[in-house]
């Protein structure tokens, strides 16, 4: 008490600047998170604009290809008897309609699922290699349209080169996968390449795709995990889909505690790349009824 | 008897509710979970999410505490359990250092938005454990209510990447 009293006038100024520096910091702090509020509510506001976008948007994504797929299937049936050559090229119309509808469908029901936390999650050895074909081969057709070479490498340690087995859940990674090459695809110039390569290093599955297509711009690249957003608005007729398929794609690398690293530049191409940690410490499906033993050991518990 | 009860592990960003017992199992670093359990019809649920408040950036889902705790009490009202019934219990919100994350002080948040929500649904808190450096495994047993929980090493934590 005694001291206060003796302060100098040094002291006091000094102690004064420190408060006035401290309530100035407290303001700045507040300013920002102020700032970050705004952002917030402005993203929150286009959320709902973008999602109900989305409904008129699923009447075109919808409706279109299934009247297509009717009008083709017509075209077929009417086809004479001699005529059956003409019906190859009117049923592979028919198949790229239907698959894009289901891939469209596949991602609404994942997105749904993801924000009811519902999603399943099975964990099992699964074999990247052939999945990895077999989501190339699923979109064979558009590559050829496109005139695309696809490039697959594999890097792996060493002891696993034959091996190419990884503990995750193959329908999330497939649609993860399905996404990003659907996207190489889409957003790919003509007469390009596209290089995937693929491995487990240090326990981590990776799998990398680049494309030489028009590229993603640095503000696009910052939303491009929001749900229902595109990208380019002007270019919505040739830009197919509802924007759901990064966000997925997030959400599942979410889930699996994965992450995903876009780098583009505009004009010249994207890669991305997204890592998954082998899983530890989850139950593999079938080991499930073990949950005590898997969690607890006699003693150093707690029970609330 | 706990042996007998089928058990579900539930992945971050996901929540678990069965009108049947269930063992629910679950390892949080940073993340929360709650568990709620309606003391009149011996039914519960858990949720586990990662952070506080979803804004705007991907979808809408429980990874975000805001929309967890909503989707959970949801639930369990839908499926006739009643507020003044349910009762919480906390866990997690360690401050796990997590190399993926750049979110300051994520623990501490992911736990502020817990009680704060339970306290404006209110829902009675009858037990925590959250904070502090260390992981944590639960199990919870819809059936009592009782939960089991164990510390443990941030090494066996699965990383999540937050961002």
């Amino acid at each position: 008490m005694s001291k206060r009293t003796q302060l100098s006038d040094e002291e006091l100024l000094e102690e004064l600047r420190l408060r006035i520096k401290k309530s100035k910091d407290t303001l700045l702090q507040l300013q920002q998170l102020n700032k970050e509020l705004q952002i917030v509510n402005k993203k929150l506001s286009e959320s709902e604009a973008l999602k109900s976008h989305f409904l008129s948007n699923v009447a075109n994504e919808m409706v279109n290809p299934f009247s297509s797929i009717m009008g083709l299937s017509k075209a077929i049936m009417a086809i004479g008897p001699n005529d059956f050559e003409k019906a190859k090229p009117l049923a592979q119309l028919i198949y790229s309609e239907a698959f894009n509808l289901d891939f469209q469908l596949t991602n609404i029901f994942a997105a749904a699922r993801v924000e009811a936390g519902q999603t399943n999650v099975e964990i099992n050895m699964v074999d990247i290699n052939s999945l990895i074909r077999s989501v190339l081969e699923a979109y064979d057709f558009k590559t050829k349209q496109k005139k695309l070479s696809i490039n697959l490498h594999y890097t792996t340690d060493e002891n696993l080169a034959n091996n190419f087995f990884f503990p995750t859940d193959a329908e999330m990674l497939k649609v993860i996968l399905s996404n990003l090459l659907s996207n190489g695809i889409k957003f790919s110039s003509a007469n390009s390449k596209i290089e995937i390569n693929a491995g487990i290093v240090d326990n981590e599955l990776f799998i990398s795709i680049r494309d030489h297509g028009r590229g993603i711009s640095p503000e696009y690249l910052e939303k491009i995990f929001d749900r229902f957003d595109k990208g380019n608005k002007e270019i919505n007729s040739i830009n197919e889909g509802y924007g759901l398929g990064l966000s997925v794609t997030k959400a599942y690398l979410d889930i699996l505690g994965g992450r995903i690293d876009i780098t583009s530049e505009v004009g010249s191409g994207t890669l991305i790349i997204i890592s998954i940690p082998r899983p530890k410490d989850i139950e593999p499906e079938g080991f499930a009824f073990d949950g005590n033993e898997f969690i607890f050991d006699e003693g150093d518990n707690q029970t609330f | 008897m706990t042996q007998e009860l089928p058990s579900h592990y539930l992945y971050p960003a996901a929540l678990f509710f069965s009108k049947e017992p269930y063992l629910i199992n679950t390892i949080l670093g940073s993340c929360v979970a709650i568990c709620l359990y309606d003391t009149t019809l011996k039914i519960g649920g858990m949720n586990h999410y990662m952070l506080p408040f979803w804004n705007g950036q991907g979808l809408a889902s429980p990874k975000y505490g805001n929309i967890a705790i909503e989707k959970l009490v949801e639930q369990m009202l839908k499926a006739g359990c009643s507020k003044q019934n349910l009762v919480a219990k906390i866990f997690g919100g360690g401050e796990v250092i997590d190399a993926g994350s750049n979110m300051f002080n994520i623990g501490k948040r992911n736990i502020e938005i817990g009680e704060t929500m339970l306290r404006d649904l209110g829902i009675k808190i009858v037990a925590s454990d959250t904070g502090g450096k260390l992981g944590r495994k639960i199990q919870f047993n819809t059936q009592t209510g009782a939960v089991l929980m164990k510390l443990i090493q941030r090494t066996l934590i699965p990383q999540n990447n937050n961002r």
